[in-house]
C-alpha cells in the first residue's frame, strides 16, 4: 500500500511531532508512544550484497569499504555485470600444429552492453575472484594520514584520562593549607604533559607524516582544446565520474568495473527506553521479524471511505473507516483537537458517543456463515460494519474558499498492554488508553462551475 | 483512501471453484501448464505463456489489464531452455507490464508499464515503481524499492509491507464485483 494506495492522506502525529502515515510508525509498548524512523536509534544488523544476497559480518564489511567482493556494477549504467564465458582457441604448447580451446571469462552489462573487453581488460581464466582492482595512487598517503590521526586520537584520549586522574588526586592533598601548591603542581603537571605530548610523544607521529604539497601551478590547457571537436560518445557523464570519486575517469576508455555496494538490514531501538522496536531475522532474505512493533498492528487505522465533493462553508457528509488490528473488541472515542499547527482548514463534527470496533479475526475470510455481531449502533453515526472495520459518518465544513480540505481529530483507543503481565499468564493484560492525533486530507474544494 | 468498487460485466469473467476470476478476453497459452492457486484476478488483455514453461501463481494475486507473463529463457550452447515461473501470494502486477522473471516472491508490487527483464529474481516484500525497466538477471532483495531505467535501488519499504500487500490484494478482490450477475443459482 505504501506504493499502491495514497497513504499520505491520513497522517498520525508521532511523539516527535512529525506527521507520518501509520505504516511508517512504530508503537513502543514500553513507553506507549508512537515512534518514527527519525526518532529511533538505527542499528546495523547484517550488511548483505543485494545481488548475491550473501551476508557479511560488520567488521569485514568495514574492511571491504561496504562493497561486495564478488559482484560488480557496470561503470556505464550502474547495473550488475554478468560473467560471460567464451571459447578461446590457443596453439597447443606441445604440438604447434594443433590448437586447444580454453574457456575465458569476461564481464558484460546486459543493459547498456558495456563489456570489460571495451576497455581492454584481459579475460580471466576463472569465472570469479581473479579480477584485479584499480590501484589508487593516493592509497599510501591516505593510509599514512589515517594512521597519523588514529595515533593523535589515541593520545588525546590518553590525555583526557590522565587529566581526570590528576584532578581526582589533587583533592587528596591535605598538607597544602591554601591550595596553592596543588594548583601550582597541577599547572606544572599539565604544562609538562602538554609539552611532552606536543614535543616528545608526538615526535614520532610528526616525523612520519610529510606535509601535503601545495599545488603551485597547473599545466596550461593545450591549444587544440578549443578547436578539437568533442567526441561525446567517448566522454563520461557526471554520474559516471562521481561513482568512483578516487579516479573520476573523464574518458570512457578508463571506466572500470566497480564493486557492488552492500545494503543493510537494520534493527530499530527506542531512544527513551532502549527496547527494540524492530529486529529482523538474521537472514537478509527472510521477511520475518523477531521483534516487530509496527503501529499498524496495534493502533486502529483511519482511512477515508471514498471521495467527496466539498463546497466552501457547506456541510459535507464523509465516511471514515476505522480498522481494528487488535484481537479484542476495542472502544474508540473520536474527539475534536485543538490544532496549534494551523494546518486544519475545515471544521469536523464527530460522533459524540464512543464506539466499539470488533476484534480482528484472521479466519473470518474462510467462514461461510459469519456470526453477526450486534453493537447497538446509532445509524446516524455508523454507516456500516464489516468484520473488524467500521464506517463512521462525520460532517465536514470547509472554512477556506479554495485548496485542500484538511481536518484534525484526536482518537482515544484501548490498548491491551501485554508487557505488564509477562510471566503471569493467568491475569488478563491491563487495558490502557492511548491517544493519537490525526490529520486527514479529505480532498480539495471543488472548482466553481462558471 | 479506501479501495473503491471496481465493477465488471458478469459475462466477461469466468470464476473458478477456488475463486479465481479470469477474463474471457485474456490469452492463456498452454493452460495445462498454468496453475493459479485461488482468489486471483486475471484481467482483460492479459497474456500468460504457459506453452513455454510451467507458470504457477499464488493466492490473492492481481494481474492487471494488458500485463504479459512469460517464463524466461536462457541461451545455452545448444538452443534455448525456458525456466518455470513461480509467482508467490498477494502479488500485484500493474497494467501493461511485461514480466519475464524467473521468480517472484510473495507480497510484491509491480507498477504500471514495467519491464521485468529475463531471469530476474524478485524476492518477498519488494516493489517496482511505475515505468521501471529491470535489466535481465536483476535481483531485487526484500524491503527494497527499485525505480528507473535501469531499475535501481532507491528507497526502503516499511516493515509493514507484508500487512499492506495482504490488505490491498484481499481488498481488491473483495471490491472486484460483477454486475448483471444472474442471482439465485
Amino acid at each position: 500500500m505504501a506504493t499502491y494506495l495514497d497513504v499520505k492522506l491520513v497522517k498520525y502525529v508521532c511523539s516527535c511531532s512529525k506527521r507520518l502515515p501509520v505504516c511508517r510508525l512504530y508503537l513502543c509498548r514500553h513507553c506507549l508512544k508512537l515512534r518514527c524512523s527519525d526518532c529511533v536509534q538505527h542499528e546495523v544488523d547484517t550488511p548483505y550484497c543485494p545481488n548475491c544476497l550473501e551476508n557479511m559480518p560488520t567488521s569485514e564489511a568495514k574492511l571491504r569499504k561496504n562493497r561486495c567482493g564478488s559482484c560488480y556494477d557496470c561503470p556505464g549504467c550502474g547495473h550488475t555485470l554478468m560473467t560471460r564465458a567464451s571459447n578461446l582457441t590457443l596453439p597447443d604448447p606441445e604440438d604447434a600444429t594443433k590448437t586447444i580451446s580454453k574457456k575465458m571469462y569476461y564481464m558484460a552489462c546486459s543493459f547498456c552492453r558495456w563489456t570489460t573487453r571495451d576497455v581492454n581488460i584481459e579475460d580471466q581464466s576463472v569465472a570469479s575472484g581473479a579480477w584485479q582492482d584499480q590501484e589508487n595512487e593516493h592509497a599510501k598517503r591516505i593510509n599514512n594520514l589515517l594512521e597519523h590521526y588514529r595515533k593523535l586520537a589515541q593520545k588525546e584520549k590518553a590525555e583526557k584520562e590522565r587529566k581526570k586522574y590528576v584532578k581526582r588526586r589533587s583533592h587528596m592533598y591535605y598538607t597544602d593549607k591554601y591550595g596553592l601548591t596543588s594548583v601550582a603542581a597541577a599547572r606544572k603537571k599539565t604544562l609538562s604533559s602538554i609539552s611532552s605530548l606536543s614535543v616528545k610523544d608526538n615526535e614520532e607521529a610528526v616525523s612520519e607524516l610529510e606535509p601535503g604539497k601545495r599545488v603551485e601551478d597547473f599545466a596550461p590547457l593545450p591549444d587544440d582544446i578549443f578547436t578539437k571537436p568533442l567526441e561525446l560518445s567517448k566522454m563520461t557523464c557526471m554520474e559516471q565520474r562521481l561513482s568512483t570519486p578516487e579516479f573520476q575517469p573523464a574518458n570512457a576508455q578508463k571506466m572500470f568495473p566497480q564493486h557492488k555496494h552492500l545494503l543493510i538490514r537494520k534493527s530499530l531501538r527506542c531512544k527513551e527506553c532502549e527496547h527494540n522496536l524492530s529486529k529482523p531475522d538474521f537472514n537478509p532474505l527472510s521477511i520475518k521479524f523477531k521483534i516487530q512493533l509496527i503501529a499498524l498492528n496495534h493502533i486502529p487505522e483511519i482511512r477515508i471511505g471514498g471521495p467527496a465533493v466539498f463546497v466552501p462553508n457547506k456541510e459535507t457528509r464523509v465516511v471514515l473507516t476505522l480498522n481494528n488490528p487488535q484481537t479484542f473488541d476495542t472502544i474508540v472515542k473520536l474527539l475534536a483537537m485543538d490544532d496549534e499547527s494551523g494546518l486544519t482548514t475545515a471544521k469536523i463534527e464527530l460522533p459524540k458517543k464512543e464506539m466499539i470496533l470488533a476484534k480482528r479475526n484472521d479466519l473470518a475470510g474462510y467462514d461461510d456463515n459469519p456470526v453477526k455481531q450486534d453493537f447497538n449502533d446509532d445509524p446516524s453515526s455508523i454507516a456500516f460494519r464489516n468484520l473488524n472495520k467500521v464506517g463512521v459518518i462525520v460532517k465536514v465544513t470547509p472554512e477556506v474558499e479554495q485548496g485542500d480540505v484538511i481536518v484534525s481529530l484526536t482518537m482515544q483507543h484501548e490498548y491491551r498492554n501485554t508487557t505488564a503481565t509477562v510471566g503471569t499468564e493467568d491475569t488478563e493484560p491491563p487495558v490502557v488508553w492511548i491517544e493519537q492525533k490525526v490529520f486527514i486530507k479529505l480532498g480539495t474544494i471543488a472548482e466553481k462551475v462558471k | 483512501m479506501e479501495l473503491q468498487d471496481l465493477q465488471y460485466a458478469h459475462a466477461e469473467y469466468i470464476e473458478t471453484a477456488s475463486g479465481n476470476k479470469v477474463s474471457r478476453q485474456s490469452v492463456l497459452c498452454g493452460s495445462q501448464n498454468i496453475i493459479i492457486n485461488g482468489k486471483t484476478i486475471i484481467m482483460t488483455d492479459c497474456m500468460i505463456r504457459g506453452d513455454l514453461a510451467n507458470v504457477r501463481i499464488g493466492r490473492n494475486c492481481v494481474i492487471s489489464e494488458g500485463a504479459i507473463i512469460r517464463p524466461a529463457f536462457k541461451k545455452f550452447s545448444r538452443g534455448v531452455a525456458f525456466f518455470p515461473l513461480h509467482i508467490g501470494d498477494n502479488v500485484f502486477i500493474g497494467e501493461d507490464s511485461v514480466v519475464n522473471a524467473a521468480q517472484i516472491g510473495s507480497f510484491v508490487h509491480i507498477g504500471k508499464n514495467c519491464v521485468i527483464g529475463r531471469r530476474s529474481v524478485l524476492k518477498d516484500c519488494c516493489a517496482i515503481a511505475d515505468n521501471t525497466v529491470l535489466p535481465p538477471e536483476t535481483v531485487v532483495p526484500p524491503f527494497t524499492y527499485f525505480e528507473g531505467s535501469p531499475g535501481r535501488f532507491t528507497t526502503e519499504l516499511p516493515e509493514s509491507t507484508q500487512e499492506l500487500m495482504i490488505n490491498i490484494t484481499v481488498g481488491f478482490y473483495e471490491h472486484f464485483k460483477p454486475i448483471g450477475k444472474p442471482r439465485g443459482r
